[in-house]
């Protein structure tokens, strides 16, 4: 208990002091002028918060979704050696119908989104 | 010797980060202190000890210059080098050191106020712009927090963005950006107003920067083309070094810098009297590159521009949109060598970097055959981007009216290919900017 206590108080030690030590050597930006986004000479105009539409979001979710489908080989790689050729035809029809979804995902498009 | 000594002195050793802001006539020298193996050109102020301010900067961009300045982190130190020994005006900066000389010269003078900012205790320059923020983060509540809006109050000032409607339908925010004139990724001096909504371009304005002094660059041989007759050798070698210092600067956009050196250093070897092996060397560099396949990806269907689109763009532009149209063909000097321009069909960013690097290749056999013909002056003379008669509007000009409408809609990434892609000259914007006014 009392080294895990330590090692916290060490560790945010050593990052309060690496903070301290990258902006004394490099030489922390102090007045306004200094501290705005180089847009190349003018300044900026408007906030940089700003909503914008992440177009692979789609696509991050069927990556989500097909990613999840692959816990179900766990358990069948372990029955796999007893069970025998069976399984692996069972495995490669539940690959099949999830081939058949990412088909379909690529004909709707949802692949594309540059 | 102690440790902060022992580090000064490895740090004053190692290529010096510098940071170029080239204004009038500044482009093509700045270019060539990319061949310095004691210079490291980095591409934001951040990086960089020494700012470097290359040819004439007038007091319209005072403000912007001080913000770049500003933006070094410190020790920092900025110089500015006379390419024109006294006959221009300083630049607006108050602790720029003044350099006079060839690029060696320059290159001593950056080692030096290196080595003196980090070991020789030369003081660092201070801030230029007023310490004052634009406004204080202010919402209603007792801590500043709370108001209208999804923060409350005005974050330093600086409104939100609005919101417009974006390509899939929806009603998002748009940010309002307004780059340059000394962003690496856009051709030095030219101002560029964009709206984007995340890294999609939705419109854009482009305006030479205030500190470009027209007028300020001597006048090269294509200008001398337009009032004298000039010998075909010269001007075909001076449309090679063009070409290869505009494929250096896009090679450099693309992140392929060892690449661009080697391209740069085939360019300023294209000189008048040059030794017939380097310009061999310079036209097996470019024959190289026009036909390189790495080149294809980032810029294949990049900046689509079809015929149709052209208006009054001529030049490599339009004749890497099929269209075979070049002043040389009307010279009968040019004639008489068989002259036959370079096209390409496809009008993307590739075909207008193949018809560039084509060109240079003809260029340098053309001046190889020319002898000592020289070429008409009843003609339009050809120039690098276009031809360009006296009194007439330049290149860059036409060009600058094709650019907004090709680059709305690209990603940010592809619209900066697709502008660089145009080899605009922003000093020829301002240069007819400034016309109408003489002659009112």
């Amino acid at each position: 208990m009392l080294g895990a206590v330590l090692a916290i108080f060490l560790i945010a030690l050593a990052g309060g002091l690496a903070i301290r030590a990258g902006a004394s050597i490099a030489g922390a930006a102090s007045t306004a002028g200094e501290r705005v986004p180089m847009l190349g000479g003018c300044a900026p105009g408007t906030h940089a918060w700003s909503r914008f539409h992440a177009r692979w979001y789609p696509m991050a979710l069927l990556f989500l979704a097909f990613d999840m489908e692959m816990v179900f080989m766990y358990p069948w790689a372990v029955v796999f050696v007893s069970e025998g050729p069976l399984a692996l035809m069972e495995m490669l029809m539940f690959i099949a119908i999830l081939v058949v979804g990412i088909l379909y995902t690529w004909r709707e498009r949802a692949l594309e989104w540059a | 010797m102690g440790l902060r000594a022992a580090l000064s002195r490895l740090a004053a050793a190692a290529p010096v980060p510098v940071f170029l802001a080239p204004g009038a006539g500044g482009r093509s020298p700045a270019q060539r202190l990319r061949l310095s193996p004691y210079l490291e050109v980095v591409d934001s102020p951040r990086r960089a000890t020494v700012m470097l301010v290359v040819g004439a900067v007038a007091a319209g961009a005072a403000e912007e210059l001080h913000r770049v300045h500003d933006q070094l982190p410190h020790p920092r130190a900025v110089l500015w080098w006379d390419m024109e020994t006294g006959a221009t005006a300083p630049p607006p900066l108050p602790t720029a050191e003044r350099v006079v000389g060839d690029e060696a010269a320059v290159v001593g003078a950056v080692v030096a106020a290196h080595r003196g900012l980090l070991s020789a205790g030369r003081p660092s320059s201070p801030p230029l712009l007023a310490d004052v923020e634009p406004n204080d983060w202010r919402g209603v509540g007792p801590f500043g927090q709370g108001g209208k809006g999804m923060t409350g109050g005005t974050p330093y000032g600086r409104p939100l963005p609005t919101r417009a409607p974006d390509r899939d339908g929806l009603e998002l925010d748009q940010l309002v950006l307004t780059l340059g004139p000394w962003l690496p990724m856009l051709p030095a001096g030219l101002v560029v107003e964009v709206k984007l909504q995340g890294d999609v371009v939705q419109e854009v304005t482009l305006a030479p920067s205030p500190g470009l002094v027209p007028g300020a660059a001597p006048a090269d041989v294509f200008e001398r083309a337009r009032v004298e007759p000039v010998p075909i050798a010269e001007l075909e070698l001076a449309r090679a070094r063009h070409h290869l210092l505009w494929a250096g600067e896009v090679l450099v956009l693309l992140g392929l810098v060892a690449e661009s050196r080697r391209v740069l250093r085939a360019a300023v070897a294209v000189v008048p009297g040059a030794a017939a092996a380097e310009l061999a060397h310079a036209a097996r560099t470019a024959g190289a590159l026009a036909s390189a396949r790495r080149l294809r990806h980032p810029m294949a269907r990049v900046g689509l521009v079809g015929a149709d689109r052209l208006g009054e763009v001529a030049g490599p532009t339009a004749r890497a949109s099929g269209v075979v149209t070049d002043a040389r063909t009307d010279d009968p000097a040019y004639r008489s060598l068989g002259f036959e321009a370079v096209t390409e069909e496809a009008g993307d960013a590739l075909a207008r970097w193949r018809v560039r690097l084509g060109e240079a290749v003809r260029s340098l056999e053309l001046a190889a055959e020319a002898g000592d013909r020289l070429t008409s002056v009843d003609c339009t003379p050809e120039g690098p981007r276009g031809p360009w008669r006296a009194g007439g509007p330049s290149p860059s000009t036409a060009l600058a009216h094709l650019a907004p409408g090709l680059l709305v809609g690209l990603e940010w990434g592809d619209a900066v290919v697709a502008l660089a892609s145009l080899d605009l000259e922003p000093a020829e914007l301002a240069a007819d900017a400034a016309r109408p006014a003489e002659s009112t």
